[in-house]
């Protein structure tokens, strides 16, 4: 989450929204959120409603909360998909900014065109 | 990455954010790409 922190203005500048949710109810959720100065959206869900939506249930019961992240274009798209094996398994904020530059540079194509 | 045809749609969901916000995923649609992530644990 600090990399993203650091990273966030990238994100605005490739016309990205992040929001980021974790397994905490709204109290703590919001103290640590606010603690740590996250500039981007953060929803405590404790019920695992979204992380269910998203096909996180798997992973919930089998391993324990691992993370997952969704790449969605503007479309409502999801261009990626990736489920974390481990904690340390995700995709980097690098591959995501590349992968937003193709999928911006896909969508003023298809305007242009 | 997924090319767009392939691509599903993301479902989309409603709740409310640490401000207390309500948001909503299909009100980034047309405007903003979405990056989520799920994270295992904050507090």
């Amino acid at each position: 989450m600090a990399q993203l922190r650091h990273d966030y203005q990238n994100f605005v500048d490739r016309e990205t929204e992040i929001i980021a949710v974790g397994p905490e109810g709204p109290d703590a959720f919001a103290d640590w959120w606010h603690r740590h100065q996250m500039p981007f959206i953060g929803i405590g869900d404790p019920k695992h409603v979204i992380a269910k939506l998203f096909g996180q249930q798997v992973k919930l019961l089998k391993l324990g909360r691992m993370p997952a992240q969704f790449v969605i274009d503007k479309e409502g798209r999801m261009r990626n998909v990736h489920y974390g094996e481990s904690m340390q398994d995700i995709i980097t904020d690098e591959e995501v900014l590349a992968l937003l530059d193709e999928i911006n540079r896909e969508q003023a194509g298809s305007k242009a065109a | 990455m997924i090319g767009k045809d392939k691509a599903t749609l993301a479902p989309d969901f409603s709740a409310a954010d640490s401000e207390g916000r309500t948001i909503r995923l299909a009100d980034y649609k047309g405007k903003k790409n979405v990056f989520l992530v799920f994270n295992w644990g904050f507090a």
